[in-house]
């Protein structure tokens, strides 16, 4: 099972609240993360993306369910791993009042890495001069550098980043993404969670959708989109108000939008061309409709709610 | 685990809070020795007449009067009420000596016990601060959580931050306890009166202060624990204020028969080797008088070392059970 680096079945994890309100954050998460490349992990705000990454690494404890890391039963044999997985959960967090260098020489101590290492990550992650300067005074893109660089220590076969380019700007966010696109192709595993889609969708090779705690969809994302856009085919075509009581009578629904015909049910869209050629009318052009991921979410999640029943994420959603 | 321990020194020593609270420390420990310097000043010539005048006035009086105070006494010992010592013992005016006047001639042997005992609680006291911020600042920061990603192993990530708060205290007690005993001691070679300092003195200090080291070290350890188990570094200070304040000093001022299971007077009996505590014993007599009498009664060493002993490790090991099943969110 060594091809999967990451994999859950049956998880679950409900919080108590202050109040004593149980609050069901992960709810028998199935989830498979391949080995290599960069998955996915999407899903609103308060789907339970955090705590299903918690509970991976052992910073939290599930309720239910089990988890597997490159084949070993984690958390149980996490310490086994650990060398392998390196994890940004939510923002970065280091000691404000050290320098970013100190906060690395102390982890490089405690796994017993090299203490050039330090200069080596700071250098990747472009930080280089600005570590001697204290934690406290990076900015938000340079905390999430360090974080990255933190990682790195480990040389790790499996990094991952819970929603890094939250509050990032767009040169943030590039850089980020293209981190993450090097390491999947160095033949790293890069399981990034991430409620923003387009954001995942030009770097994820895989990726597994969740909302309310629950697997969705999961495979690349060619399939994820095929699969919810299976069927609709746009349609030009000269007489529309002759060719909408054929399509219909076919059984599938038609809606004219923009001039094209939307048709949709069709098993393949030769079929569509078929039914149209035996009444004589032929088609100007004919094309499948790929849905972006944006939209196979929206429709995915659409019966879900967003998130969980119990708490609506307010303004700072599911993220604390 | 000696590698984690080794980086939580090496942390330990770098944050602010340490520095300035062994800073602290250090300067407190000179004004005491400051003070020192002040009261082991032979009397200058002025002090010596003040008190020669005294010491002749109230020696004149005796003179004058001893004898008829005494057979005043005698007259009232009958009628003080039981029980009481003897009669001799209650009637004694013993005569005034030259010595009791003025400031009071300074000892090296009298006064360094005192120094220390004063200095053990401060020291204790920047212990705990400095312990519970060492874990509370990782609670605050967040950072424990990035930690156990890097070592997930809980009860060594535990065991390493309290070892760290303990071993990293014992060199900072050892020299400010050598500061202290030292500077005294110079103090007194150069300004004071060493006559009474003998060997045994001497060892007695050395087991004083070695006492007072043990005790940093484990108060630094169990602050830690205490922000470790409330995750906040004030709360774990206000908790052990608290405690101290209400329990021991409210109910414990109570309940005269739990004295010896406060912390405070074990704590006392550690660092003194053995203390004493007094107890009100009253009740209404045949004739209908209500009496008290104060009953001196001990704390014994042992009995805080099974206490403070047995006391550390019940915190030591809630906070494993603790830390070793808490969710980190
Ligand atoms: N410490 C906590 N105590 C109580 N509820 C929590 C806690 N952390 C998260 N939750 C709730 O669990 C659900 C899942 O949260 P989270 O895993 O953070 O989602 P995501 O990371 O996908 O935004 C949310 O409804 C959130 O409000
Ligand atoms: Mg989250």
């Amino acid at each position: 099972m060594d091809d999967l680096a990451v994999s859950t079945r049956g998880l679950r994890k409900t919080y108590r609240t202050r109040r004593g309100k149980r609050v069901v954050a992960v709810r028998g998460l199935d989830l498979d993360v391949p080995a290599g490349g960069v998955h996915g992990f999407l899903g609103p705000n308060g789907s339970g993306k955090t705590t299903s990454i918690r509970m991976l690494l052992g910073l939290i404890r599930a309720d239910a369910g089990t988890m597997t890391m490159f084949g070993r039963p984690v958390p149980e044999r996490l310490p086994e791993v650990v060398s392998r997985v390196g994890a940004i959960v939510e923002s970065p967090k280091f000691f404000p009042a050290f320098s970013g260098r100190k906060n690395l020489e102390l982890l490089a101590e405690a796994i017993g890495a090299p203490r050039s290492r330090v200069g080596e990550v700071l250098a990747e992650t472009s930080l280089g001069e600005r570590g001697k300067d204290k934690y406290r005074a990076y900015s938000l893109g340079m905390k999430q550098r360090l974080a990255i660089a933190a990682t790195l220590l480990k040389e790790p076969d499996l990094l991952i980043f819970d929603e890094p380019t939250n509050g990032l700007d767009p040169a943030g966010i590039r850089e980020i993404r293209e981190t993450m696109r090097s390491l999947g192709a160095q033949g790293r595993t890069v399981l990034v969670s991430s409620h923003i889609l387009a954001e995942v969708e030009q770097v994820a090779d895989t990726v597994s959708i969740i909302g309310h705690g629950r697997l969705l969809a999961s495979g690349t994302v060619a399939e994820v989109i095929g699969g919810a856009g299976k069927g609709t085919v746009k349609v030009a075509i000269d007489n529309h108000e002759a060719a909408i009581p054929v399509l219909t009578e076919a059984g599938w629904t038609v809606r004219l939008d923009g001039g094209y015909l939307y048709v949709d049910g069709a098993a393949h869209p030769a079929d569509v061309t078929r039914r149209l050629a035996e009444r004589g009318m032929y088609v100007a052009e004919l094309a499948p409709v790929r849905a972006d991921l944006e939209s196979v979410f929206l429709e995915l999640t659409a019966g879900e709610g967003l998130g969980t029943d119990e708490i609506k994420p307010g303004p700072r959603g599911g993220d604390r | 685990m000696i590698r984690l321990v080794k980086v939580e020194l090496k942390r330990l020593y770098a944050r602010r809070l340490t520095i300035i609270g062994i800073a602290g420390v250090v300067l407190i420990t000179g004004l005491m020795l400051f003070a020192t310097w002040r009261s082991a000043r032979p009397l200058s010539e002025s002090e010596l007449q003040q008190a020669q005048t005294q010491f002749e006035q109230v020696h004149s009086e005796w003179v004058r009067s001893a004898d008829e105070w005494k057979k005043q006494c005698e007259r009232d010992y009958a009628s003080a009420p039981d029980p009481k010592p003897s009669i001799a013992e209650y009637c004694s005016y013993p005569e005034p000596r030259l010595e009791d006047f003025g400031r009071p001639r300074f000892t090296f042997a009298d006064t360094m016990p005192d120094l220390l005992y004063g200095a053990s609680y401060l020291l204790a006291g920047a212990a705990f601060l400095i312990g519970a911020s060492f874990v509370g600042a990782e609670y605050s920061s967040g950072s424990l959580g990035n930690w156990l990603t890097f070592e997930p192993r809980r009860l060594r990530v535990y065991g390493s931050k309290l070892l760290g708060a303990l071993l990293g205290h014992v060199p900072v007690a050892v020299v400010t306890l050598a500061l202290l005993i030292g500077g005294t001691a110079l103090i007194v070679e150069l300004v004071g009166n060493t006559s009474t300092t003998s060997g045994k003195v001497w060892g007695d200090l050395l087991a004083i202060a070695g006492r007072s080291v043990v005790l940093a070290a484990v108060v630094a350890a169990l602050g830690s624990v205490f922000a470790m188990l409330l995750r906040h570094t004030a709360a774990a200070i206000g908790l052990l204020m608290g405690y101290l304040v209400l329990v021991e000093g409210v109910f414990g001022g109570f309940l005269i028969k739990a004295q010896p299971w406060l912390v405070r007077l074990n704590v006392d009996a550690w660092i003194k080797h053995g203390t004493t505590y007094w107890v009100d014993n009253c009740q209404t007599m045949p004739d209908g008088i209500y009496n008290c009498t104060s009953l001196e009664k001990t704390v014994s060493f042992g009995h805080s070392v099974w206490y403070l002993g047995i006391a550390a490790a019940v915190i030591v090991a809630l906070g494993a059970l603790v830390f070793s099943r808490r969710d980190l969110t």
